[in-house]
C-alpha cells in the first residue's frame, strides 16, 4: 500500500515538472541564456581598479563585460540574454567537467586542450558567418592581429595549427577565436643577476649561483617544455646561429624550434627526465601563484612565469619600490593562447556574438587592463591604449620599439629604455623574438608516459633493496600488533606476576543488558 | 490506508545519506581504480601501482612522514593533556580551548601564516621535510589534544588514591593507571593524526615549497591527467585506513572505552 502511494506521488510529480517548464519557458520575449565556462580571473568584472573605474571615472558601479555584453545584445539583436558565468582553475578540470557532461555554450580553453577536445570530437567549428569581413558587427575577423590570424599567403600563429579531426589536418582557426596570448620566460631581479648581457639560457635553472633562489611551476607541461630546453639547448643554439646568418627564414626557424620542442619519444623522455630530477634540486621550489610575491620580496631572484604573471608581478615590485624585469631565454620559449571554443549542442549565433563583443577593440583594452595578459586583438584603441601606458613624449632617452609584427605597419612606440625588459616586452615581445616562440601540441598518445615522468620527478624513488627491507619491517610490525592483539601471548601494559603468584584473568565488565530477550 | 512511522523509519534520511554520500561514491572509485580509459574492467592500473618504484617510494616517505608526525603530537599532546586534566587549575577550561581555538580558524590561513614565519626566520625552502612535519603537528595538535584530554578527565580520582595507599610512586601510577586508562585516547587521537598527515598535502606543498610529495599530493595530480590511477591510489589509502581502523579497535563497540573515540 505504501509503495502505491509513493508511485502516485511520484507520477503526479512527473507529469507536473514539464508544465511548470513550459510555463516559465513562454513567459514573454523569450531570453536567450549563454553557458560560458571561462578561467579564474580572466575577465573584466567592473568595480574598483577595472578600467571603468580608472579610466572612465565609473567608480565602483562600473559594470562588468559581461553586463555590458547583455545591455549591447539586447540593444543590437532586440533579444534579451542571460550570461551564465562560470570559472575553472585548470585546463584539466575544465575538461573533466566536458566529460562528466555538464553543457556550455563557450569555453576558453589553452592551446593544447583545444586540439585535444577538437580530436576527440567534441568541438562545433566556427560558422562561415563568423570570418564574413562585411559584417560590422564581426568584430574578431575585422581586428585581429595578423600575427595571429591571417590569410592563406600569410598565416598566423593560429592558421599553423596541426590539429587532426577525423584524420583530416585542420587549423585552431577553424575551432577556435583566439582571446589572450602570451610567452614563458623569467622575471629576474636585476640587482642580483646579470641578464640578457650576452645570453640568458633555460639551463639558468641548474646555475649552482642561483641555488635556492631560481622558481619553476608546479605542473607537468611547462617542466617538460624547459626540460626539452635545457635538453636541447645546443641544437637549439645552433639552429639559432644558422637563423642569425640567413641561413634560415624566421618560418623555417620556427619551424624547427617547434618540432624540438614538441618531441616525446623514448630517448627524449629520458633526457628530459634526468634534467628535471637535477633541476629540482637546484630549485627553491616549484610554485604555482607565490613566485611573484617572493619575487617582489626579494625572497627568489628568478621566476619562471607566464607573460601575463611576469607583467603582474612587475606592476607589483613598482608599487613596493623594486625594480623586476622580464626575459624570454635566448633559445626559445613557449608561445601559448586561449581561446574560444563552442562545445556540441552549443549556441553558435549566440556565442559566437559574445566572441565578438569581447573583441570589439575597447572591451579588448578593458580586458587586457583588468588581466594583464596580452589580447590577440590589434585594434587602433588598443595601439592607443599601449601607447598611451608605454610610450614617452618624444624625451631624449627614448627608443623606438617596433610592434609593426602585430598591429600592423608604421606601428612603432617610442619607449623609454627601462621599458625594454618590462612591461612591453613582456606583453609584446620584439619581432626578433617572436621566431623561437613555439606552441606546444597536445601530447597525444605519449600523454601518460609524460604524466608519469612527472610524478617521477616530483616523488621520491628509493632503491629497490630500500623498499624490500622496509616492506619486510611492515610485516614484521603487522604480525607484531596482531599478535599482541589476537594471540594474547605479548601484553604491552601489563607486568609479570611476582614468583609464586598467578596471573587472574578477569572478564571485563558488563553491564546487564535493559531488555532482556 | 494508514501510514504507521516506526521507530526504524527515522533512520531512513541517514541511510539515504549514507548510500548517496559514502557508499556510492565509494564504488565509483573502485569502479575507477580497476578499469582502463575506455572503461574496460582491467588490472593495468594495480599492477602499475605495485610495480612503480616511485609510487612505492612515496608511500613509504608519507608513512615516514605521518609517522613523525603522530609520534610528535603524541609527545606535545600527551603531557598538555594530562596537565590539563589532572590540575585543580581554576578555569582550566579557557586553558583548553587556547590550545584549540586555532582549529577554528580557516587552515589555509594559518599555513600561509606558517609560511611566513618560516620565511621571517629563515627556514623557508632551506629544510623542506622539517618544515612540512612542523606544520603538520601544529595543524593536527588539537585532534591529538581533545580526545586524550577527554579520557583523562573521566579517569575517577579514586584510582590515584588507591594507588597511592598501595605504596605506588608516580611513575608506577603514571604507567600503570594513566596510561593504561588513558589508551582509548591515544589510540583515537592517533588514528585522528596519523591518516590525514598521510594525505594533507596543502602543508607540504606551501611550507615543502611543492618539493615534498606526499602521497595525498598524487591523487591530486592524477586525477588531472588519469582518473583511473588516482582511484587507485585513493582505494589504496582506503584500505590503508580501514586496516588501522580494525587494529586501533575502531569497530568494537569497545565496553572499556571511555566514549573518546570520536
Amino acid at each position: 500500500m505504501k509503495w502505491k502511494k509513493f508511485a502516485s506521488v511520484a507520477l503526479c510529480a512527473a507529469l507536473l515538472l514539464p508544465s511548470l517548464a513550459f510555463m516559465s519557458g513562454c513567459g514573454g520575449n523569450e531570453t536567450v541564456v549563454l553557458r560560458v565556462f571561462n578561467w579564474e580571473e580572466y575577465i573584466d568584472v567592473g568595480g574598483e581598479g577595472s578600467y571603468g573605474d580608472d579610466y572612465l571615472g565609473l567608480g565602483k558601479n562600473a559594470p562588468s563585460v559581461i553586463d555590458d555584453f547583455e545591455d549591447w545584445y539586447e540593444e543590437t539583436y532586440q533579444t534579451p540574454i542571460r550570461v551564465e558565468y562560470s570559472t575553472f582553475g585548470t585546463n584539466e578540470d575544465m575538461y573533466n567537467q566536458l566529460k562528466l557532461g555538464v553543457t556550455f555554450d563557450l569555453v576558453c580553453p589553452s592551446d593544447y586542450m583545444i586540439m585535444k577536445l577538437a580530436a576527440e570530437g567534441m568541438l562545433e567549428p566556427l560558422g562561415e558567418e563568423f570570418f564574413d569581413k562585411s559584417d560590422e558587427h564581426n568584430y574578431y575577423v575585422n581586428n585581429v592581429s595578423a600575427y595571429i590570424q591571417g590569410d592563406k599567403e600569410n598565416p598566423g600563429v593560429f592558421d599553423r595549427g596541426t590539429l587532426t579531426v577525423d584524420g583530416e589536418p585542420v587549423s585552431w582557426s577553424d575551432y577556435a577565436a583566439g582571446y589572450m596570448w602570451g610567452t614563458t620566460g623569467f622575471i629576474y631581479n636585476p640587482e642580483k643577476v646579470n641578464f640578457n648581457e650576452n645570453a640568458t639560457f633555460w639551463d639558468t635553472l641548474l646555475n649552482p649561483d642561483y641555488k635556492n633562489k631560481v622558481t619553476a611551476k608546479d605542473n607537468v607541461r611547462d617542466c617538460y617544455f624547459v626540460g626539452l630546453a635545457i635538453a636541447y639547448q645546443d641544437e637549439l643554439l645552433a639552429l639559432k646561429e644558422r637563423f642569425n646568418s640567413g641561413e634560415l627564414t624566421p618560418d623555417e626557424y620556427n619551424g624547427e624550434v617547434t618540432e624540438i620542442m614538441n618531441r616525446t619519444d623514448e630517448e627524449t623522455l629520458k633526457k628530459v627526465q634526468k634534467t628535471l630530477v637535477n633541476m629540482k634540486s637546484n630549485l627553491y621550489g616549484f610554485e604555482t601563484d607565490s613566485g611573484k610575491q617572493d619575487m617582489v620580496t626579494g625572497k627568489i631572484w628568478i621566476n619562471f612565469a607566464w607573460s601575463g604573471d611576469a607583467v603582474y608581478a612587475m606592476d607589483l615590485a613598482e608599487e613596493e619600490g623594486v625594480e623586476l624585469n622580464y626575459y624570454v631565454p635566448d633559445e626559445c620559449a613557449n608561445l601559448f593562447f586561449d581561446g574560444w571554443v563552442m562545445p556540441k549542442g552549443a549556441n553558435k549565433e549566440a556565442a559566437q556574438r559574445f566572441i565578438n563583443f569581447l573583441s570589439k577593440p575597447e572591451n579588448a583594452v578593458r580586458n587586457m587592463y583588468y588581466i594583464g595578459y596580452t589580447s590577440v586583438i590589434a585594434g587602433d584603441e588598443v595601439f592607443a591604449y599601449i601607447e598611451d601606458t608605454y610610450g614617452t613624449d618624444g624625451e631624449e632617452e627614448s627608443v623606438p620599439y617596433d610592434l609593426s609584427y602585430f598591429f600592423g605597419e608604421n606601428a612603432v612606440i617610442n619607449t623609454s629604455s627601462d621599458q625594454l625588459f618590462r612591461q612591453l616586452y613582456a606583453q609584446y615581445p620584439p619581432a626578433e623574438v617572436t621566431p623561437r616562440c613555439a606552441v606546444m601540441d597536445y601530447y597525444g598518445d605519449a600523454d601518460r608516459e609524460i604524466n608519469e615522468l612527472w610524478t617521477k620527478v616530483k616523488g621520491e624513488t628509493l632503491d629497490g633493496w630500500a623498499i624490500a627491507v622496509i616492506c619486510i619491517a611492515v610485516v614484521i610490525i603487522v604480525g607484531a600488533i596482531l599478535l599482541s592483539k589476537f594471540g594474547g601471548k605479548i601484553d604491552f601494559f601489563r607486568t609479570k606476576p611476582k614468583k609464586g603468584y598467578e596471573l587472574i584473568k578477569q572478564e571485563p565488565y558488563q553491564p546487564k543488558n535493559r531488555e532482556e530477550k | 490506508m494508514k501510514l504507521r512511522f516506526s521507530r526504524k523509519a527515522l533512520c531512513i534520511p541517514y541511510a539515504v545519506f549514507l548510500l548517496f554520500f559514502v557508499i556510492v561514491p565509494m564504488l565509483v572509485i573502485v569502479f575507477y581504480a580497476f578499469t582502463d580509459r575506455n572503461n574496460h574492467i582491467s588490472f593495468q592500473n594495480f599492477i602499475q601501482f605495485f610495480s612503480d618504484p616511485t609510487k612505492l617510494s612515496t608511500i613509504v616517505y608519507s608513512l615516514v612522514i605521518a609517522l613523525i608526525t603522530t609520534a610528535v603530537t603524541l609527545l606535545i599532546a600527551y603531557p598538555v593533556s594530562y596537565i590539563l586534566a589532572r590540575s585543580k587549575i581554576k578555569k582550566k577550561t579557557v586553558l583548553l580551548l587556547l590550545f584549540i581555538t586555532p582549529m577554528w580558524i580557516n587552515f589555509v590561513l594559518r599555513v600561509n601564516a606558517i609560511r611566513e614565519l618560516l620565511n621571517w626566520i629563515g627556514l623557508l625552502g632551506e629544510a623542506n621535510y622539517f618544515n612540512t612535519v612542523l606544520g603538520m603537528v601544529y595543524d593536527f595538535l588539537p585532534f591529538m589534544i581533545l580526545p586524550l584530554y577527554t579520557t583523562m578527565q573521566k579517569i575517577d580520582n579514586s584510582l590515584y588514591e588507591a594507588s597511592a595507599d598501595l605504596g605506588g610512586n608516580a611513575v608506577t601510577t603514571f604507567f600503570r593507571i594513566t596510561v593504561p586508562l588513558s589508551m582509548p585516547g591515544i589510540l583515537s587521537g592517533i588514528t585522528m593524526v596519523f591518516l590525514p598527515s598521510m594525505t594533507n598535502y596543502v602543508v607540504s606543498d606551501m611550507l615543502g615549497n611543492s618539493k615534498v610529495t606526499i602521497i595525498g599530493k598524487f591523487i591530486e595530480t592524477y586525477f588531472g591527467s588519469d582518473w583511473h590511477m588516482g582511484s587507485m591510489i585513493a582505494l589504496f589509502l582506503l584500505i590503508i585506513v580501514f586496516v588501522s581502523t580494525i587494529f586501533t579497535g575502531g569497530f568494537k563497540s569497545e565496553e572499556n572505552a571511555r566514549g573518546a573515540n570520536l
